[in-house]
């Protein structure tokens, strides 16, 4: 059998979903003895730029005309496609205002930053690869975790489909046996409703969950904010909080 | 008129490419374009309250993660008037030396050593180099362990917090990395060989004004109130608070970074730039590396930078061991971070990112909200610095082969090991 062929591409980011990849240091020489990596421009300066690929992996989310472009270019040429990270999956930190962030409020904000020149920019609002073309599955995460990058990858090549948790940090956290930071201490803790699968790093450290993961399957955004409005954090508060990595999916 | 393009930089951080176009011989415009798109975080953070920047302004970079998260929070703690315990500033140095360590070895054997060996990438040089490869991810899984172990997480870390850590790592965990370390220090021998190996990369030579944050001590990263710019012979101080001085950007047309200018000249950032302005490390172990990989400072080709890096990374690992030792003869407290009592007022901070000068100044309102936020990065420091010597290059080429050009425009680009995500995340226009 040849090897699936692979492409792996950065939108608007942090690149962290590819560092992550990178950071296989461990596995990176197999990996790419068991796939043949077409397109990387991250790592390579010789890439295939118009091959047809097996699987693409796409980071980042769509804030150009260009970003849009590519995604769409990427579609065309891939059987599956993986949208890689919070931003992706999501729309991000970039998409956190996005709603206030309407056409007009945009050319504000890079008014802002810019001045007049930033009118020049090729500038769109932030969205998730699924606003714009059918994603196959995603691997979430700011930044994505090793293991299930490394495990996706090892079920495509069993012909199989990764399976990722659905439930809440919280259940990681309570496996931790940690104390809840939330009922406890009062913290404004996005647990109950953000997608395991990192462990409860934050909460484990004795840090509030910030949500970096997105909403966690059936998650009930309503029921959090009035218990944290009952341990005093503010309405508006909670909100930002929220909205800060997956605006939408805390709607 | 003839113009070499290249469309899209491989081997970097992000989104960006060069443009040149010549008349005739001559060189008539450079520009090194930018095409991130504008994220506008600073923007964004305003109304956001002070726990909530740093896990913000991280997402900026992946690969200065780190460093924007621990001068985010110094820029808050300065604000508020927050200091942080000996123990903190111990492992925030770590963290800072651990993320080095993971960005030069990444940009070292990943991305600048396949050029001068002819390769694509370090996928490809693996298969007839394996050992050099090896080395690098050897050294950078290393650097990530660093990261995880101090910061909770190897990219965007999560333990750092205002006024400290969530928890201070464990002994056994710093046991843990010193043997690594040690490892490390065995193969340094191993790295400056290697670079001291490759083929001289001398095609752009140009007189060059470096800046860097000056070290009140031996170790410059983390520490430091006052950058200075050292151009041939002449040597300028600019304290923080002045750090605009540093920062004449310019917006311009093809790119969505900025350009910054001291007293109208470009300068460097990064490696070579603090090799230059702290020279007194620089003795024993480090002075027969430099001698080996022939790098006299000030250097006058910026290629030496992929040099500077691997110097750079022999002292982390030697610098990194004191600090475990420390901690060890110390003991490890399981602190709390300082209490935090948010007041309005404007705080500044300045560190040195693996890719050189990171400034982050903030404004607060009295419930400690963001009322105002600029950032400054490496790479947009860098960007007129580069576009000089993309042109000196051309100018000095007497090829005009477009294969060959394209070529050493490319390798200066990445000796910049620039990081065009952050480019993007500029100043407030003025």
């Amino acid at each position: 059998m040849s090897k699936p062929t692979v492409g792996i591409f950065g939108l608007t980011g942090c690149a962290g979903d590819q560092l992550v990849i990178l950071n296989c240091e461990d596995q990176l020489l197999d990996l790419v003895s068991l796939v043949d990596i077409r397109d990387f421009l991250m790592a390579s300066s010789e890439n295939q730029t118009d091959s047809a690929l097996d699987i693409a992996l796409v980071e980042g989310a769509v804030l150009t005309a260009r970003d849009a472009a590519t995604l769409r270019a990427v579609r065309k040429r891939s059987k599956l496609l993986v949208a890689l990270g919070t931003c992706a999956v999501w729309g991000g930190v970039a998409a956190m205002n996005r709603g206030a962030d309407s056409d007009g409020d945009r050319a504000e904000l890079l008014d802002q930053v810019y001045g007049e020149a930033g009118r020049r920019f090729d500038s769109l609002p932030a969205q998730a690869l699924h606003e714009l073309v059918p994603v196959d599955f995603n691997i979430t995460g700011c930044p994505i975790e090793k293991d299930h990058f490394l495990a996706g990858i090892a079920a495509l090549l069993n012909g199989d489909l990764p399976v990722y948790p659905e439930y809440p940090v919280c259940t990681e956290c309570r496996m931790r046996e940690n104390n809840c930071l939330l009922i406890e201490r009062g913290l404004p803790c996005c647990g109950p409703i953000t997608a395991a699968g990192c462990d409860a790093r934050c909460p484990d450290l004795r840090i509030p969950c910030v949500g970096c993961r997105g909403p966690s399957a059936g998650s009930n955004a309503q029921s959090l904010l009035e218990v944290m409005e009952e341990k005093g954090v503010s309405r508006p508060q909670v909100v930002a909080r929220l909205r800060t990595f997956a605006p939408g999916g805390a709607s | 008129m003839s113009t070499i393009t290249i469309e899209h930089l491989a081997r970097v951080e992000g989104h960006g490419g060069i443009t040149v176009e010549l008349q005739g011989d001559a060189v008539e415009e450079v520009r090194f374009d930018v095409f991130e798109g504008p994220r506008l975080i600073e923007p964004l953070l305003k109304g956001r309250r002070y726990d909530e920047v740093a896990p913000i302004v991280s997402r900026i970079c992946s690969i200065c993660s780190a460093a924007h998260t621990v001068t985010s929070l110094k820029a808050t703690e300065s604000a508020f008037g927050i200091r942080v315990s000996p123990q903190t500033e111990l492992l925030r140095e770590l963290l800072f030396r651990g993320e080095s360590i993971e960005s030069h070895a990444l940009h070292i054997f990943l991305l600048a050593v396949p050029d001068y060996l002819n390769y694509p990438s370090a996928i490809a040089l693996a298969a007839d180099k394996p050992a050099a490869v090896l080395l690098g991810l050897r050294l950078k899984k290393l650097g990530n362990t660093m990261q995880e172990t101090v910061g909770g997480r190897a990219v965007h870390p999560v333990n750092p917090v205002l006024g400290g850590f969530g928890k201070a790592p464990s002994l056994d965990q710093l046991i843990a990395l010193r043997t690594g370390l040690l490892q490390a220090a065995a193969d340094s021998d191993a790295v400056i060989d290697l670079m001291a190996g490759l083929p001289a990369a001398d095609f752009c030579r140009s007189e060059t004004s470096y800046a860097a944050l000056r070290s009140p001590n031996l170790d410059s990263y983390y520490a430091g109130d006052e950058v200075m710019v050292a151009s041939s012979g002449n040597r300028a101080i600019v304290p923080a608070a002045d750090y605009r001085s540093l920062t004449n950007e310019e917006t311009v047309a093809h790119s969505h970074a900025k350009h910054s200018t001291f007293r109208g000249s470009p300068f460097m950032v990064g490696s070579l730039a603090r090799l230059t302005v702290n020279p007194r490390r620089l003795t024993g172990k480090l002075a027969v590396a430099m001698k080996r990989l022939k790098l006299s400072l000030p250097a006058d080709n910026p290629m030496d930078n992929n040099k500077a890096q691997a110097i750079e990374l022999v002292n982390d690992v030697e610098r990194s061991l004191e600090i475990i030792e420390q901690l060890l003869r110390e003991g490890v407290k399981d602190e709390r971070a300082m209490p935090v009592n948010p007041r309005a007022g404007q705080g500044v901070a300045i560190t040195e990112a693996p890719r050189g000068l990171l400034i982050h100044s903030y404004k607060y309102d009295a419930e400690g909200r963001i009322e105002a936020a600029d950032i400054i990065t490496p790479t947009a420091l860098n960007a007129a610095s580069m576009e000089q010597h993309f042109r000196r290059a051309v100018e000095q080429s007497a090829e005009r082969d477009e294969a060959a050009l394209t070529r050493r425009l490319q390798m200066i680009a990445r000796a910049y090991d620039p990081c065009i995500s952050c480019s993007v995340h500029l100043v407030r226009h003025r």
